[in-house]
């Protein structure tokens, strides 16, 4: 046989062990009951998106005005979805396994471990897609039944692009600390506290203090900033960090030569006193969406390069 | 004989304690191979070694030709192997199971839904394997275990105490599948406390303790030189101090106890040794007025041979 010819056979191997290992992880998600509990969480905050201005104007009798760019203003997936849906596919892909014993007949049949790896990467990028492709949906169909017709929808497909790679982040701190923990408690913990940290830490770093920059390599919301084109504010509260990455990412596209300014509040001196803003530095957007990226894909390959090397040389003493 | 295992002074430590201490096993291909010890001593250590899960601190390992540690997933395509107690995801159902894990090993498809078809129905699990694994029994699971390890049609079959778990109409079925697939060839290793079971179905075995090998061999012979194969109750009429003479120097008896007028001879061969030791006893001018033949069985060559190796 050709030397070509192995190849061949080796890839088709590969693929077809690939193939196995998503089947056997997706089976797994779809049937997890806390991924209908985030689905169900998403779809309600999505719901109250849509529904809140409608509510508050029968409440103070005001009609509802069609908006064409209610949906794109209102797309990219607020932090709490990114995170729950990175926890519910990962938390215990790795560390359930070993918990369970179930990683013991597995570990056992002829397949690497990078692969099992990568199967359970893709299937819960696949789960979590296919989860954003229902949300998004309801949002445009929402969108144009209260806001009637909707402008720039053809921004949707890289807004989800965007929220994956923001849940990838999040999937990939999970994938790490479970594949080094091998607990699932203790994975769900250090998830959340990671998560309460980057967004709410972060948040009131950058309110307060002008060393805010330092955030925008934190995953998560990073510093948070106004968006100016032409000198004229066109948006409030930008957050550059990894979790806006579907935000930016729209807002350049609508606003290619915007600039992001950072401000910090600085507070009266008598409690009557209202907070000052104070502008510290401006930025291209492009840069600000360059770097989001560069920083995402930075967490993302290291933290599961850290996932692969801590799997790859576990042994199995239980 | 070509061997399907071979251990050479495998070591395995885990921190100051030695689980495995230098290792020596050899398990001649198309046997089924029973690997004795009591709790502790290194058995699932060792499988989990053959197997992959854990990497040696020394030694080799050889399984069916390859070096373990560097063919990986290579030689992992020609084992099957069922831990002890197996657990496999609930979410899935048994054929789900059984389906994905013949395409890790590449199985065709047409050819998986056969062998599966097949092998539910010898392990007893079929009418059940569109149930979720989560509502199966314990010894369910153990048959699924039994399924999946033999569904790549492996060389090497490596069972960690497969009867765990089962009830004596599920012990008997696994010792019928045990038979029935060396029969066809494949080398089946069998780790278990059972030793009944491994009796009944090993033709060889390894016993270790505290990592190392104390004895190895076809099982006859082990029984045989550690515990003395038979034991056989006599009681004579008279001339009991001649008789005891005479048949201490037969060449096939090990011993001779003297218990009031009785005596008890142990032999370290497994054959009938009544019809000789009758001879010699009447020749002798003896009179056999009470015989009781019994074999020795496994249990007291593992119990003298652990107590001896304690004390």
């Amino acid at each position: 046989m050709s030397g070509e010819n192995i190849r061949e056979m080796r890839r088709l191997k590969m693929t077809t062990q690939l193939l196995a290992i998503i089947r056997y992880e997706l089976l797994w998600n779809v049937r997890k009951k806390k991924l209908l509990g985030a689905i169900a969480a998403a779809f309600i905050i999505t719901t109250l998106t849509l529904a809140l201005p409608v509510i508050f104007g029968s409440v103070y009798n005001r009609p509802i005005k069609s908006d064409p760019n209610y949906v794109i203003s209102n797309s990219g997936s607020g932090s709490l979805i990114l995170f729950l849906f990175a926890l519910v596919t990962t938390m215990n892909s790795i560390s359930g396994e070993f918990e369970s014993g179930t990683i013991i007949p597995l570990l056992a049949k002829p397949i690497s471990r990078t692969l099992i790896l990568t199967g359970k990467i893709i299937a819960a990028i696949f789960t979590v897609l296919a989860a954003y492709s229902l949300l998004y949906a309801y949002l445009v169909i929402g969108g144009i039944i209260l806001y009637g017709p909707q402008d720039n929808l053809n921004l949707i497909p890289l807004c989800m692009l965007g929220d994956m790679l923001s849940t990838t982040v999040w999937m990939s701190i999970i994938l790490a600390t479970g594949a080094l923990s091998k607990n699932t408690t203790l994975t769900t913990v250090i998830g959340v506290i990671t998560f309460l940290a980057a967004n709410i830490g972060t948040s009131i770093i950058s309110f307060f203090t002008e060393g805010a920059w330092i955030l925008h390599y934190f995953p998560g919301n990073g510093a948070t900033g106004y968006i100016k084109t032409l000198g004229i504010i066109r948006s409030l509260n930008l957050s550059t960090g990894t979790d806006n990455i579907a935000k930016i990412i729209i807002q350049y596209m609508l606003n290619p030569s915007a600039h992001v300014t950072y401000v910090k509040i600085e507070m009266g001196g008598t409690q009557v006193s209202p907070p000052i803003f104070r502008e510290l530095y401006s930025e291209p957007l492009s840069l600000v969406l360059f770097r989001a990226l560069v920083v995402a894909a930075t967490y993302i390959t290291a933290l599961l390069l850290l996932a692969w090397y801590a799997f790859k040389k576990t042994q199995v003493l239980e | 004989m070509s061997l399907a295992i071979e251990t050479i002074d495998l070591t395995k430590r885990y921190g100051n304690i030695v689980a495995v201490n230098k290792l020596n096993i050899r398990v001649k291909s198309g046997t089924i191979h029973g690997f004795l010890g009591p709790n502790g001593a290194g058995k699932t250590t060792t499988i989990k070694i053959l197997v992959g899960l854990l990497r040696p601190d020394g030694g080799r390992v050889i399984v069916l030709g390859e070096e373990i540690r560097e063919s990986g997933p290579k030689v992992q395509s020609r084992i099957g192997y069922m831990p002890e107690l197996p657990r496999f995801p609930k979410h899935l159902k048994g054929w789900e199971l059984l389906d994905i894990y013949g395409q890790m090993y590449c199985i065709p498809s047409q050819e998986r839904k056969s062998r599966i078809r097949r092998l539910l129905e010898i392990v007893g699990l079929k009418g059940r394997e569109n149930d979720f694994i989560g509502e199966y029994s314990k010894g369910m699971q153990q048959r699924l275990g039994i399924a999946q390890a033999l569904l790549s049609e492996p060389d090497l079959v490596i069972l960690d105490e497969p009867s765990i778990g089962l009830d004596p109409v599920g012990m008997v079925d696994v010792r019928e599948i045990i038979k029935d697939i060396a029969r066809k060839g494949v080398t089946v290793f069998i780790s278990s406390h059972l030793l009944s079971e491994v009796e009944q179905t090993c033709t060889h075995v390894s016993i270790i303790n505290r990592g190392v090998c104390l004895a190895e061999g076809p099982l006859g012979d082990i029984i045989g030189k550690i515990a003395g194969s038979s034991v056989l109750e006599i009681e004579v009429a008279e001339g009991l101090d001649k008789i005891i003479n005479i048949v201490r120097d037969l060449p096939f008896v090990s011993a001779v106890q003297v218990e009031g007028s009785r005596l008890i001879i142990e032999s370290h061969v497994r054959e009938d040794i009544r019809p000789k030791i009758s001879r010699a006893i009447t020749e002798a001018g003896g009179t056999i007025i009470y015989m009781n033949m019994r074999m020795k069985r496994l249990e007291e060559a593992f119990i003298r041979l652990i107590r001896g190796e304690d004390r």
